[in-house]
């Protein structure tokens, strides 16, 4: 597995590596292949899960559950890479091999399309019927996982783009973007050295999901008829509004290189009134010994007309492969039931701070009174949209970036940047 | 010579040709065999379509900016590290063994683990090269940001040229010197027209070393901008990548690949005629 982890490698074994690696594809699976029936008629199960950061001895207990409550399953937890791009590295060239050495795996978000238009997903549309999840999830959770009017997935917990603000510095949350600058510029005003608004505009999958919540916020679409629209006006505007935040000084020139991390160490330094980021800053920015502790709101995104603006919807679903035996799929599914059900979405939640995917999750007195933070997320998780549910998404995302990054640095104006993105997107859809 | 030493020679060759045909040969016709297909993952579709990767290769507008990205960052790259090199071989001749192994520090650490640390440096907040020169946006600025990278390139293999160099001077006869000096030789003239001639070979050999592995750049890079902003930063071996292992596209992935190979090859002729000359 090294092959597939480049940033460890020198560049001679990278160049070396990947040629052989293409050869090596037809043959991976072979070696991997495992029985699925232990003995004694047992079947094994194995999940492959992101490490969910926190004391593994809950999720321990969690797995130790449904182990009692299925002594006829062999369960198996295996955890994967952190790094998201390496995770789909090395499910890309697992599953391609037919790899039968998993049987529920842990997916970002964006990939469910894409896995599942190549068949690697078994079908979940029996098991979790569609209008079960439409009616039980969030609404952009559910349709994150349903495809043609089937299930391939089933989500597991969320990610949501939200505003952080610093209560001691504006009146307010601001609910337009008008307001954001005012607000921002009013309080650099009062103290230079603030940055204003930080957001992440480093060329990398989160400067899509910047860009993107721009663009709805604008009122704009990303898709049409299942096919992705960058080229339009709602998106030039989008983009004409985040150079003129950095052209301004209201979003400081760091920005432009800035991922999740860097733009909220700042922000937890006490170093700006605005950030954009996803929900794991708040309870690091609240804990003990944090310099904004007890200054920090959290809301919706603003947006043009004023109305709760959409975050993109990040996170991870379980889904199950396609390639198990029949009698480890059902016990496969079994497994996604547990993890997905409305107790483990609880714990989840109360001990690792995840969002619930869930509606009902956000009302339960538990929640409500051990995570009041994620109680209060259920607006902004409502308002949650997907990237582009469409397989063409994944393989278009790497050059999406590229085109909105040159727009963010002031490489190209905003309107060629799309024009590009967009005909590069149109020769991945034609064929 | 008799036959049968022949036939026991072949047969002691065998394993190593059968190894080198195994793992350099078989996969490079691999990849030109897949650059000839249609080949994308996701959709399961694999069909023969001839030169057409090619054909688009040669119009893609980032194919030829990340041929220019690479192009450039092999030559800045590679002078400055020569020019530098050579300095530190020469401060290196009278040097202490424990200074000689000390300079090696930087071409020990692991290029992600370093390129980190320098993108902290380079760090718009936080780092110690922004406050240094603050008007200068490292990593964000699409003119800024390849030099930084090459920056991390020069810092991390100067130290290999250097060693190099290095092992050249120390095989210059000491006699030469001593002899230009008794003749009343300057040290100016005698390091250009002693030193600088035998060191040619060991030059030569450095240049080869890291022009190829310059052009082939990807860890370094990758680790401190994934080839951002704006794709300025991106090189031939990282747009390789990202279209084989990001977008699945294997077909086009594996034109790129052969296409970065078929550059390698083109500068190894060039080295490898001028070094055949020198013999």
């Amino acid at each position: 597995m090294r092959a597939f982890a480049p940033a460890h490698a020198p560049p001679l074994a990278i160049a070396t590596a990947l040629v052989p690696l293409l050869v090596g594809l037809g043959c991976a699976a072979c070696a991997r292949t495992r029985p699925g029936l232990s003995e004694a008629g047992r079947v094994t199960v194995v999940l492959k899960h992101q490490p969910l950061w926190g004391d593994p001895a809950a999720f321990r207990a969690l797995l130790d559950r449904f182990r009692r409550e299925n002594p006829d399953v062999d369960l198996r937890a295996e955890t994967l890479p952190n790094g998201s791009d390496v995770a789909r590295e090395m499910f890309l060239t697992a599953l391609e091999g037919g790899a039968q050495d998993f049987d529920v795996f842990a997916i970002d978000v964006i990939w469910t399309p894409e896995f599942a238009r190549a068949g690697w997903l078994a079908d979940l549309s029996k098991a979790f019927p569609p209008e079960r999840l439409r009616r039980e999830l969030l609404p952009g959770a559910a349709a994150s996982v349903v495809l043609q009017g089937r299930t391939w997935a089933v989500p597991w917990y969320l990610d949501v783009g939200l505003l952080f603000y610093r209560t001691d510095l504006v009146p307010r949350a601001p609910r337009t973007y008008a307001e954001l600058r005012a607000f921002a510029e009013e309080a650099r005003r009062r103290d230079p050295s603030l940055a204003g608004f930080l957001w992440q505009g480093r060329q990398y999958e989160g400067l899509n999901c910047n860009v993107f919540e721009v663009i709805w916020g604008h009122g704009g679409a990303l898709e049409q008829d299942g096919r992705i629209t960058l080229d339009t006006k709602a998106a030039g505007a989008a983009l004409d509004f985040l150079r003129g935040l950095l052209a301004s000084g209201v979003s400081p020139r760091s920005v432009a290189s800035a991922g999740e991390e860097e733009s909220r160490r700042v922000f937890q330094e006490g170093r700006a009134v605005f950030l954009r980021n996803w929900p794991y800053v708040f309870a690091l920015a609240q804990a003990e010994g944090s310099p904004v502790r007890g200054k920090v709101g959290v809301s919706p995104l603003p947006s043009e007309s004023g109305e709760a603006g959409a975050g993109a919807l990040g996170g991870w679903q379980l889904a199950v492969n396609a390639h198990a035996p029949p009698e480890r799929i059902r016990a496969a599914e079994r497994l996604v039931a547990f993890l997905t059900s409305h107790e483990a979405a609880v714990e989840l939640a109360l001990r690792y701070s995840r969002i619930p995917a869930r509606r009902a999750v956000y009302d339960d007195p538990r929640v409500r009174t051990g995570a009041p933070f994620i109680a209060s997320l259920l607006p902004a998780a409502m308002a949650a949209r997907p990237r582009p549910v469409v397989p063409e998404y994944a393989l278009a995302t790497d050059a999406i970036q590229g085109e909105l990054s040159a727009a963010v640095a002031g490489l190209r104006p905003p309107g060629e940047a799309l024009l590009r993105a967009q005909r590069i997107i149109d020769r991945l859809e034609s064929r | 010579m008799k036959p049968a030493s022949d036939e026991k020679a072949a047969l002691f060759v065998a394993p190593a040709v059968a190894v080198l045909g195994a793992v350099a040969v078989v996969p490079v016709l691999a990849a030109v065999w897949l650059s000839l297909h249609r080949s994308i993952v996701i959709f399961h579709e694999q069909r023969f379509i001839g030169l057409g990767n090619y054909r688009f290769l040669l119009e893609d507008a980032r194919f030829w900016s990340a041929l220019r990205t690479t192009a450039y960052f092999t030559a800045v790259a590679v002078s400055v590290e020569l020019v530098l090199g050579l300095l530190v071989a020469l401060l290196l001749v009278r040097g202490h063994g424990l200074l000689r192994a000390a300079v090696l520090i930087p071409w020990a650490v692991p290029t992600a683990v370093s390129a980190r640390l320098w993108a902290w440096l380079f760090n718009a907040d936080y780092g110690a090269l922004h406050r240094l020169l603050p008007s200068v946006d490292w990593l964000g600025s699409p003119t800024a940001a390849l030099h930084a990278a090459i920056l991390v390139d020069v810092w991390k293999t100067t130290p290999f040229v250097a060693l190099l160099l290095l092992a050249g001077l120390q095989s210059i006869p000491s006699e030469v010197l001593r002899a230009a000096r008794v003749d009343g030789a300057s040290p100016a003239r005698a390091f250009f027209s002693i030193t600088l001639p035998l060191l040619r070979p060991s030059i030569l050999l450095a240049l080869l070393f890291r022009s190829l592995d310059a052009f082939r750049v990807f860890d370094a890079i990758y680790v401190l901008t994934e080839g951002g902003p704006g794709n300025t930063t991106e090189t031939l071996s990282i747009y390789a990548f990202k279209t084989l292992m990001r977008s699945g596209d294997f077909g086009y992935g594996s034109a790129l690949a052969v296409a970065t190979f078929l550059c390698v090859v083109a500068i190894s002729l060039c080295f490898f005629r001028v070094l055949g000359r020198e013999r």
